[in-house]
């Protein structure tokens, strides 16, 4: 087993340097006001340590087949609820392995968020707000590594894993700064160019490294300013970077290990996630894809939440054993929901009006559930919550306060919807 | 070489326009700046050494470094009047033009991804709209009066159309870019914490445009611009508990109200509206807001131009940040803005000949070696600048030596456009790593970990560094005095001779690293990895 590093770095060093840096910088106004600096310091020290991982089921999972089950009724479609090991909580009988880890995680059943379209559902969900003209919000993951990252972590805070390309998602970061967008692992495989091009070899690399480095001190001698420091330690921070090209390798955890997450693209994803939180990432997005079940939605949700619930609840274990759930909250969402009627392709259609989300660990009371829907699961009856409260949820989830602000270009802007408040019923 | 004319005739030629009467701005600039600071004179670095000089200045306004020879030239040229040459040279040259259009494509659009007109069309009207020296002030009632519906001059429509026309980003804009206010607060009630930015400004400005929407639709790819006859603004502040309704006509800020013609029924339309049809009112609220934001009445505009074309050159906004001209936040040499402003609307908006004044001031000359502890906004050393996207690239593209290998395979048919072809294509992968997100203002600094590992293992970099006939590591490979290779690699790629200690190490490193042309790339690729390359300084 490998030696787990749960530490992201002294939080005091974290504080100094880079504070310094981007209040001289001025990067794109993120740190314009000079309160912000200190009092995302806080926010630093408090959640020291904190990791997200959130598990996007891409198309909209179905809800009824998932965390919501209305077995026996006209909506409720061809599959049974089963007991969990928390008592009196059901879920669809496609989850047997998380049922019985269901004590692990909280569901809130009470989701609307009123908008059916897949880019403004998964846009609202990471960043807990509507779409509004004249301003982009950050997503979860870059205020997550805003806000709880290390400055001295080796690796990069936020990172998505997809079966699509590799790349590097600024947008997502907003007034952020593109130092929080997130670095994606298309199909798993490491960042783009982290590894040495052919025809370097590792002895070229650290002459021509040496003769840079000469120049940079000659420059710096005289010509020394925030900007240029940052660019030359960038490079010092690509090169511990890629001396840890080892943690997106998931090949290093051994057959075991693979049998265990199931050796299909989606289980081996959330192994290399496991790694990555391990090895200090803040935020690890894993995307599994093909819920977009408009038609044969019960056969499709066969098939993914077959490959969901095996790797999901080996992950659930291993941070439990790593002691590492605690600091980790774990979060289980979609664009949206499925409609509860059951269309004439047997598919089911895009529904945002009432359907649900699961959560876990850092923060998160183990086994609660909050929320109702009716008896068909065609609307919310008891607490109803939107992108928003749940947004709210994570950051205090892991120590973080959401109604504190930024300041892009002087203005401030909630950390979270101020229209919105966490659900405290599931905080513990 | 230009021919040596006496300068004063050389400038005529080169821009086209006498000069004004009175001292010289660049004196003026240097009187003001020195009365700046207490002790400017004693405690400013000295004026930068040729080789300084030669790269700050080729990249401000060519967007480039040097070739090797041409450094070599400038270095060993004894003319005196030689800086006040190559300023003119460079003013007058090809690179001119494009490094020009690559800055104000950035001012006026932000790396918004292409909508409606097309990059190319855009950057071609710019860059000719520049080299042609045409006045700011035209360039400006050009892009505020389009309405692209002539195909010719479609481009120049690109401010309204590529932002969909959408009224806040529209207003905003236009205030923060020829207005230097971003009244983008004011929108929803008076600037929380700017007391001069005030809704009715915003408002004001909005009236130019509400009766202006995109024909026949947003969506479409083709939309022009077409404007109804009637319409009114209104507004009301979140903060007003009373929920007040205010009007206002279109006006800008400190001038006179632009009041609509008394209406005649029946008459209201050029082209009245119907299915289809692009309707034209009798009197446009819109072909007023061009004239209106340029007027000579209107100070901040001829300000605002000012203090952009200062910052282009010096790297910082005599305003600082560009777009927050108001009374809480005074210029730090407020009569030389105002002076700035006064000759460049006096010169008829002439933006070579502003960039040559500050090019020829002591100011903008100065070593960026400078004392440790002095305020950046006190002018007593050069900036160091990060190099734009653009800059980078070009300058990447001149530094190993890839566009003397194009020239060179072109042979006679190397025009300064054919080289341009061909250096085009390799500036889109550094705009995509190293420019903004879209929409978003540029400036500050950032090293983000997909830049450097661009330049670090990115093929692109790579390519640019391995030997091929004529570039830099061929041509460093070729030499077999070590010195000599040293003097080729520095001047090529950081525009000066190295140290003693230099020329050493690079002897070192070539005996070190193998053969002859892979070495020279890696040594190509360690300087332009260096700091020094990644800024203007």
């Amino acid at each position: 087993m490998n030696p787990a590093s749960y530490a992201c770095g002294s939080p005091a060093h974290a504080v100094s340097r880079r504070a310094f840096l981007g209040s001289a910088l001025g990067a794109a106004g993120v740190l314009g006001a000079g309160g912000f600096a200190s009092a995302a310091a806080n926010a630093r020290l408090a959640g020291a340590g904190k990791r997200v991982l959130v598990v996007f089921l891409h198309g909209g999972a179905s809800q009824l087949e998932t965390w919501d089950p209305k077995p026996g009724t006209d909506t409720g479609g061809p599959f049974r609820a089963i007991p969990t090991s928390v008592p009196g909580t059901y879920v669809g009988e496609l989850l047997p392995e998380t049922a019985k880890r269901m004590h692990r995680l909280a569901l809130v059943r009470g989701v609307n968020t009123a908008d059916d379209d897949h880019a403004r559902g998964a846009t609202i969900m990471l960043t807990g707000r509507r779409p509004e003209a004249g301003i982009e919000y950050p997503h979860l993951g870059a205020v997550a590594a805003r806000l709880l990252g290390s400055e001295s972590a080796e690796l990069p805070g936020h990172i998505a894993i997809h079966a699509g390309g590799s790349g590097f998602g600024k947008q997502d970061a907003a007034f952020l700064g593109p130092r929080y967008g997130s670095v994606a692992l298309g199909n798993g495989k490491p960042p783009p160019e982290l590894l040495r091009p052919a025809g370097l070899t590792e002895d070229a690399d650290r002459r021509r490294e040496d003769l840079r480095k000469k120049l940079n001190a000659r420059f710096a001698r005289s010509r020394r300013t925030a900007a240029t420091e940052a660019y030359a330690e960038s490079y010092d921070q690509a090169e511990r970077v890629f001396r840890r090209a080892g943690v997106f390798d998931v090949g290093q955890e051994g057959p075991k290990a693979a049998e265990r997450y199931g050796r299909h693209d989606f289980g081996r994803h959330l192994l290399l996630a496991r790694r990555l939180l391990e090895a200090g990432v803040t935020y690890v997005k894993v995307s599994h894809t093909n819920y977009d079940t408009h038609h044969e939605n019960f056969d499709f949700h066969i098939e993914q939440l077959g490959e969901f619930d095996r790797p999901f609840a080996a992950l659930l274990d291993d941070l439990a054993d790593r002691g590492m759930l605690e600091s980790t909250l774990v979060v289980v969402m979609s664009e949206f929901g499925r409609t509860p009627r059951i269309n004439h392709l047997y598919g089911r259609d895009h529904w945002s009006k009432a359907w649900s989300v699961a959560l876990g660990g850092c923060g998160i009371a183990p086994g609660a559930v909050v929320g109702k829907t009716n008896a068909t699961g065609t609307g919310v009856t008891d607490r109803e919550v939107n992108a928003g409260h749940l947004f709210h949820t994570y950051l205090r989830a892991v120590g973080l306060n959401p109604k504190k602000n930024f300041y892009p270009n002087d203005r401030p802007v909630a950390v979270a919807d101020p229209a919105a408040d966490a659900i405290g019923e599931i905080l513990v | 070489m230009p021919l040596p004319l006496p300068a004063v005739t050389a400038w005529v030629l080169c821009i086209g326009f006498p000069a004004p009467p009175g001292p010289p701005l660049h004196t003026e600039i240097d009187r003001l700046i020195a009365a700046g600071y207490p002790g400017y004179d004693r405690k400013a670095a000295p004026i930068a050494a040729d080789d300084e000089f030669l790269r700050r200045v080729s990249l401000d306004l060519a967007g480039t470094v040097p070739t090797a020879a041409e450094a070599r030239a400038f270095i060993a040229d004894r003319d005196p009047a030689k800086r006040e040459r190559l300023i003119d040279r460079l003013l007058a040259g090809y690179g001119y033009g494009r490094r020009m259009a690559d800055h104000f494509d950035v001012v006026f659009m932000e790396r918004r991804p292409d909508a409606k007109v097309p990059r190319a069309a855009w950057e071609a009207y710019l860059r000719e709209s520049f080299a042609g020296n045409k006045s700011y002030a035209v360039l400006a009632r050009e892009i505020l009066g389009a309405d692209g519906v002539d195909p010719g001059a479609r481009a120049r429509a690109k401010f309204f159309l590529d932002r969909k026309l959408e009224p806040g980003t529209v207003v905003k804009d236009i205030s923060r870019v020829f207005l230097g206010r971003n009244i983008q607060c004011a929108q929803c009630h008076d600037h929380p914490n700017v007391e001069a930015f005030k809704q009715s400004e915003y408002y004001g400005l909005l009236a130019f445009l509400n009766r202006t929407f995109l024909f026949p639709s947003a969506e479409a790819a083709g939309a022009v611009i077409a404007e109804k006859a009637d319409g009114e603004v209104t507004f009301v502040s979140v903060f007003d508990p009373a929920k007040k309704q205010k009007g206002t006509p279109p006006r800008v800020r400190g001038l006179d109200p632009v009041a609509d013609p008394p209406a005649v029924k029946g008459k209201e339309y050029k082209v009245a509206p119907g299915p289809n049809v692009r309707p034209v009112p009798a009197y446009s609220r819109r072909a007023r807001l061009a004239e209106a934001v340029t007027s000579p009445k209107n100070p901040a505009f001829a300000r605002t131009a000012a203090n952009r074309l200062w910052a282009l050159m010096t790297g910082r906004g005599l305003v600082h940040p560009l777009d927050m001209d108001h009374p809480d936040n005074p210029p730090s040499h407020p009569e030389l803005l105002a002076l700035l402003a006064d000759r460049f609307a006096a010169a008829n908006y002439n933006v070579k000949w502003l960039l040559r004044e500050i090019a020829l001031s002591k100011t903008y000359q100065r070593s960026s070696e400078g004392p440790a502890d002095a305020p950046e906004d006190r002018y007593l050393a050069a900036a160091v600048k990060p190099l734009s996207p653009e800059q980078f690239a070009y300058a990447m593209l001149q530094a190993t030596g890839f566009a003397d290998a194009e020239r060179r395979a072109l042979g006679a048919a190397a025009s300064d456009a054919a080289l341009a072809a061909k250096l085009a294509p390799h500036v889109g992968p550094f705009r995509a790593r190293f420019g903004s997100r879209g929409g978003e203002p540029e400036d500050g600094f950032t090293a983000t970990l997909d830049q450097t590992l661009f330049v670090k293992h990115g093929g692109a970099v790579r390519g640019l560094c391995t030997p091929r006939p004529g570039n830099t590591a061929d041509r460093v490979a070729k030499l077999t005095d070590p010195a000599a290779a040293a003097d080729e690699l520095f001047l090529s790629v950081l525009t000066r001779y190295p140290t003693a200690g230099e020329r050493a190490d690079v002897a070192e490193f070539l005996k070190a690293s193998g053969p002859p042309p892979a070495a020279a790339a890696e040594a190509v690729w360690a300087l332009v990895a260096a700091a020094e390359f990644r800024f203007n300084h």
